[in-house]
């Protein structure tokens, strides 16, 4: 696990914007480095991204839950296999950068 | 959270925006029922609670409002709730176009600029 800090509950102290933001964040950093040529910088950002939601998933509730899962198979299927659900740099970024602004207003 | 099944305008959808996303409001349609259901973290927030007031999952589009922006652009059909292969709809968009009108149609009444 690369987030050993977060194990221990600081993860969940988070709020579910930040949380948001943050993975977000791992998100553009693995686009970013796909873009710059670098799969293996790339793949540890998603990794990271991963990481993270696998945190958020099991701390929320059920409907949550699903759509989260969604994203989480939308991602792997973007950066990993053939995107399927017809993703792209834009619409990652669409999907998570909100959650930026969410979370700066103290969300 | 707010079920919209009459009129709402864009000022209330502006000052959304403004305590949430900064420039878009999620919003979740019922296409059947014609009703809307806004201002969410999730679409699938939206979709859980039209689930449980009677909205058949099937009949559910996920797409985000920018009240800002006048036209075509004013709505994005975008949102995981959206992929639903045994539709036929495998991306976050909504590919048939029937829907995608039916749901401008929906929103163009109820909400009023």
């Amino acid at each position: 696990m690369q987030h050993k800090g977060l194990e221990n509950g600081r993860w969940g102290e988070m709020s579910f914007a930040e949380q948001m933001a943050n993975i977000g964040s791992e998100v553009e950093r693995a686009i970013s480095w796909k873009n710059k040529g670098n799969p293996d910088y790339s793949k540890r950002a998603l990794d990271r991204a991963l990481e993270l939601l696998d945190l958020t998933v099991e701390s929320v509730e059920y409907n949550r839950k699903k759509e989260l899962l969604r994203t989480r198979e939308a991602l792997v299927d973007y950066f990993l296999f053939n995107n399927t659900y017809c993703s792209s740099d834009e619409l990652w970024h669409g999907y998570f950068h909100p959650f930026g602004i969410y979370a700066r207003l103290g969300a | 959270m707010k079920l919209i099944d009459k009129e709402i305008t864009i000022g209330e959808l502006k000052e959304m925006a403004k305590r949430m996303f900064g420039d878009l409001v999620k919003a979740d349609v019922d296409v059947e029922r014609e009703v809307v259901v806004i201002d969410m973290d999730l679409h699938a927030d939206g979709e859980a609670f039209l689930i449980e007031n009677g909205s058949k999952q099937k009949d559910l589009w996920g797409i985000n409002l920018y009240p800002e922006i006048e036209g075509d652009d004013f709505i994005e059909f975008d949102s995981m709730i959206n992929i639903k292969p045994a539709q036929g709809n495998r991306s976050r968009g909504v590919e048939d176009e029937g829907i995608r009108k039916k749901i401008i149609e929906i929103v163009n009444k109820l909400i009023k600029r």
